[in-house]
Order: structure tokens, then sequence, then C-alpha cells
């Protein structure tokens, strides 16, 4: 459903991101693992369109869209969710929901009628809100939603494209355990036929969540894999789960 | 998003009740005055289309307004066509350049975004300026009215012509917020709120800012027809920079990004034109200051400012019925 062949970028001196290949199948459930620093975002970033790798390439559904732009990209079914909120902060859930539906289902250029009463969008909103659970805060505004839930919608947002895949960058950043727990409700909650990549520092949402691992490194992949495989891992203890285990 | 409210009803239909008793009673003085009010009130729907709900400060409407007002004086005076058929075509000339200059300017922001639209206008006030055809210096004259005989209705009397152009506002005012709750409408004030995010969904950003920004210009270009048809001459200085910078303090004083502020704006600034004109040649400097003061006092315009009052009053009256209701409930239990 997802593939990158020899993906490589370069920031100046600093390879960020080193012949990095991945093929995800269709439902698949992968994690990327990674200390700070190792180009998990920046590997996002090239995969919706946001940065040009320097060389390799990008394939959505067997097609090259290495060279499309983010939009063209997005309306082929690749969405994401921010490490940091990028949402609509002065409009309400609903809106924000609403505003990715309409983009998803053709509403978004329509000049005649108003995409949000739009029975397909309204679909989406409502389907999507049950989804992420964020019915009772349906007609708040973003600014009177706690973080959480902001969290949620961020999720929520991307979902509302209705993408074949969706990459979800740190998706339980900032929030505490119990919200955790509920983020690992979500993701197990999502259609099975919905392709995700996750970065995740969580790790115990990491292992439950993911078919496969894939662990970068300094911008290389340095271990792909099954999360038993990656639980056994010698090298991923020493670059990255030490920490994890001790605890 | 574009929402009407009470408050925002209250003052339109207080405005259009205004503008309709002074049209139908002043004499010709206040007739020309509400006329001006009127055809400054289209700009400045134009200029909040994109400038409040899409973050796109334009310093060219003044430029566009002056295009649609050459294009109807060459169409109808010079080319001797219907003024139909001319209003017609200045609107789509104005709109298609205006789709241009928006899809240029696109992917500028903030203050490049404005420097851009500023070129743009002095380009084509220059272009205007220099060429024979549009008169030069002298600009041209002998425009027509509009002919609505057909239906008894003389545009050349000045109480018709205010009246008519009391009816074009009101078009203008509904389409303005046709468009703000359209598909297109909502997506721009996305965009605004948060571009990255609306081309991360799919959006083809620079389509929507350019296809507003087109919309906005065909409604500019009306108010320049309106121009050219009220005082029957126009003259370069119509598209000077000085017109959308105008406008843009219209735009500010009454309100940005709330459509009914920028046409309480127009009718301050034009009639606090005219009074202080009568005292001293230096308005300029006591709009200056009545400016400075609004944007001082941290509140968006004229009408933001009665509305954040508005609304802390709301705010107030159902807290004091939420208290009473829960102190009645106590009492009721006891």
């Amino acid at each position: 459903m997802l593939e990158t062949r020899n993906l490589d970028k370069s920031f100046g001196a600093v390879h960020v991101t080193r012949d990095v290949s991945l093929k995800l199948e269709r439902g698949e459930r992968r994690v990327i693992l990674g200390p700070n620093g190792a180009g998990k975002t920046t590997l996002f970033n090239q995969l919706v369109g946001e940065l040009t790798p320097d060389s390799g390439s990008v394939h959505l559904a067997g097609e090259d869209v290495t060279a499309l732009p983010v939009a063209r990209r997005a309306r082929r079914g690749l969405s994401r969710s921010y490490q940091k909120n990028t949402l609509f902060d002065g409009l309400t859930v609903e809106e924000n929901l609403s505003l990715a539906a309409a983009v998803h289902t053709g509403n978004a250029s329509q000049l005649w009628s108003d995409s949000f009463t739009k029975p397909e969008v309204h679909e989406i909103v409502a389907e999507v809100a049950e989804q992420v659970n964020l019915m009772p805060y349906i007609h708040a505004r973003v600014s009177e939603i706690s973080y959480g839930v902001r969290r949620q919608l961020e999720v929520g947002v991307a979902l509302a494209t209705r993408p074949l895949v969706l990459l979800m960058d740190e998706p339980t950043s900032g929030v505490g355990p119990e919200m955790s727990k509920g983020f690992h409700d979500l993701l197990n909650n999502l259609p099975r036929d919905l392709t995700l990549l996750i970065i995740e520092h969580d790790m115990d949402l990491a292992f439950d969540v993911a078919d496969t691992i894939t662990v970068l490194n300094y911008g290389e992949v340095v271990f792909d894999g099954v999360p038993e495989a990656a639980r056994n891992s010698k090298l991923l203890k020493e670059i990255y789960l030490g920490s994890w285990e001790d605890a | 998003m574009f929402r009407h409210n009470a408050l925002r009803y209250a003052v339109l239909v207080a405005l259009s009740l205004a503008a309709l008793f002074q049209a139908l009673t002043a004499e010709y003085f206040g007739l020309e005055i509400l006329t001006e009010i009127l055809i400054l009130a289209v700009l400045v729907l134009a200029l909040d289309m994109v400038a409040g709900f899409g973050g796109q400060v334009s310093l060219c409407h003044g430029a566009l307004m002056g295009v649609g007002a050459y294009v109807y004086a060459l169409v109808s005076a010079k080319a001797g066509i219907a003024p139909p058929v001319a209003m017609a075509s200045a609107v789509a000339v104005t709109g298609v350049i205006a789709w241009v200059i928006g899809a240029i300017c696109s992917r500028s922001h903030g203050i490049y975004f404005i420097m851009a639209t500023l070129a743009f206008g002095q380009m084509a006030y220059a272009y205007v300026f220099e060429a024979p055809v549009f008169g030069g210096d002298d600009g041209l004259s002998g425009i027509s009215r509009l002919d609505l005989s057909l239906f008894g209705i003389d545009l050349d009397d000045s109480r018709s012509f205010a009246l008519f152009c009391l009816a074009v506002a009101g078009a203008v005012y509904g389409a303005s917020v046709m468009t703000l709750q359209s598909g297109l409408g909502r997506s721009l004030t996305g965009v605004m709120h948060n571009e990255q995010r609306m081309r991360a969904l799919g959006l083809t950003v620079w389509r929507v800012k350019a296809d507003v920004f087109g919309l906005s210009g065909m409604i500019a270009g009306l108010a320049g027809v309106l121009a050219a048809q009220h005082v029957m001459y126009i003259s370069p200085g119509l598209l000077s920079w000085t017109v959308s910078g105008e406008a843009l303090v219209v735009v500010i004083l009454g309100g940005l990004g709330t459509l009914v502020g920028p046409l309480i704006g127009a009718a301050a600034f034009v009639l606090l034109k005219h009074e202080i004109s009568a005292w001293t040649d230096h308005w300029h400097l006591v709009v200056g200051v009545v400016l400075i003061a609004v944007v001082m006092s941290g509140a968006n315009g004229i009408f933001g400012w009665a509305e954040a009052r508005w609304g802390g009053w709301l705010e107030r009256r159902m807290a004091d019925a939420t208290r009473k209701h829960e102190q009645e409930e106590v009492v009721s239990d006891a």
C-alpha cells in the first residue's frame, strides 16, 4: 500500500534519512521507533510531500507519488496527524472535522452550496466523531477543549479524509497515562483495512498496536520486524530500549 | 467561519432602514453622500471577503475598482455598447484580472502579499495613466448610467440612482454571505486558520485563494461601474493606491472579518470626511486620529467593539439566569 525505495535526505552536512526502504501492506500497522533526532518526522514529511527527498521514491497503492505535491498525495489517500496540534483553533470540533470531510467529498470548492450541510459530510463527521470519542465535545471550540481531546481531534481530522494510509506522528505526545490508555482502544478500534504508520515513544502502545516495528537511528533503518523480535533485539536495546527495560 | 447573530441582523436592518429613509427623503447633497457611502460599501465588502476571511490584505482593490470603471467607460462610452453588456463585461474582466493576481500572489503571505498586490495596483495605475486609449491624466467623460426606463426608472435622477446603489449593495451583501457560507468560503476560512493543514487534507490552496480573490475582484469591479455611473467621469486617480488604502482603513475602522462592520466603517468614513472637511481641509488628520484610537483600543473596529460588549452582556445574562434557576431548585428541594 505504501512503499519507499532508497529514500535519502540531507540538510547540508547532516544526513537525516539514509537509504530508507519500507513496504507496508494494506491494513498493516507499523510503529516507527527511534531516539530523538533519528529522522522519524523528517521521513514522514517526505512521505506526505512536505519535504522532497534528495533521492529515492515514494509509492502509494503502486503509484509513484514522489513528484506529487502534498494536496495531491492527500487526495490519493495519504493522510497525516501532527506531533504538535495543527488544528483550526477558532472553529468548533464539528467544523474541524467538516473541513476535512468537505475536501474528501469534493465539496470544498463549491460555490453554490454549503459544504457543511451536505449529508455525506455529516455522515463522515458523525462516524469519525464516534470513532475518536469526540461526540461529547462536538459543538465546543478547539480553544475550549483539553489538550488530550485536541490530540483525539488531531487524529479525527486526519481520519475524516477517509485515508488509505494514515501517518500518525506521536499521537499520545504530551497526554497522561489515562488518556494514553484511551488511545490504545482508539487505535485498536480503527478499521482493520486502514494502513497505519505511527511514530510513537510510548512503548506499551507501540507493542500493543503494532504488527511490525521499524527502528530508525541516525536516519537509517536498523531494525525491521515483528514486535517480539524487537523486544529481543540486542541492537534495539542498546540504542533505544535500554531505558524502557530498566524502567 | 462567518456567522450571523442577532446583533448583526439588527445592525443590518438598522443600516438598511436608515439608508432607505435617507434615499427617500434627502435632498440632492444628502443623496450624493448616500450614494458615495453605498459605492464605498460595495468596495469594502469585496475587500473584507478576502482580508477578513482569507487573511489576504490587498492593496490593489482600488485599482480593481478602477479597472471596472474604465472597462465600463470604454465599452459603453467609446465602443457604444449597451450599458448592461458593458457592466457585465466590466465585472467579468475585473474578475479575470483579480483571479490572475490572486493566483500569482497565493503563495505569498503577510507583508509580502500586501506589497505584491500594491505592485499590481500601481502597475495598473501607471498603465492607465500613460495609455492614450484611457484618456491619460484627463480621464474619460461622457459615461452614461444604466437605462432602466423599461421599468419606469430614471437612473439619471439622483434619488433613483441612490436607491439603485442601495439595491446593488444589498445584493452584494447577500452574495458575499452566500460565498462565505459556501464550500469555497468555508475552505477559505480554513486556509486562513491553518493553510498547512488544509493542504495536508488535500485542498488545492492556491486555487481556493485565487477563486475567492477573483469573486472579490468582480465585486470591486462592480463598485467601479457604480462609481463611473455616479460621477459620469473617471480619471486614473480611481486606481491610485490611496483608494485601496482608504478601503483598508474603512474595513479596519468598521471591523475586519465581520461584513457588517465595514458597512458601518463606510458610513462613518464618508460622513466624517464630509462633516470635518466643512471645518478644515485636514480631515485626513481627524480620520487618522479616530483610526489610531480604534486600533489602540484593541477592539476589532467599531462593530467588533460593540459585538464584544454585546457578547459580554449575553454571558452575564446567561450566568444570572443559571444562578437564579439553581436558587429556585434549592428552594423547591427544601
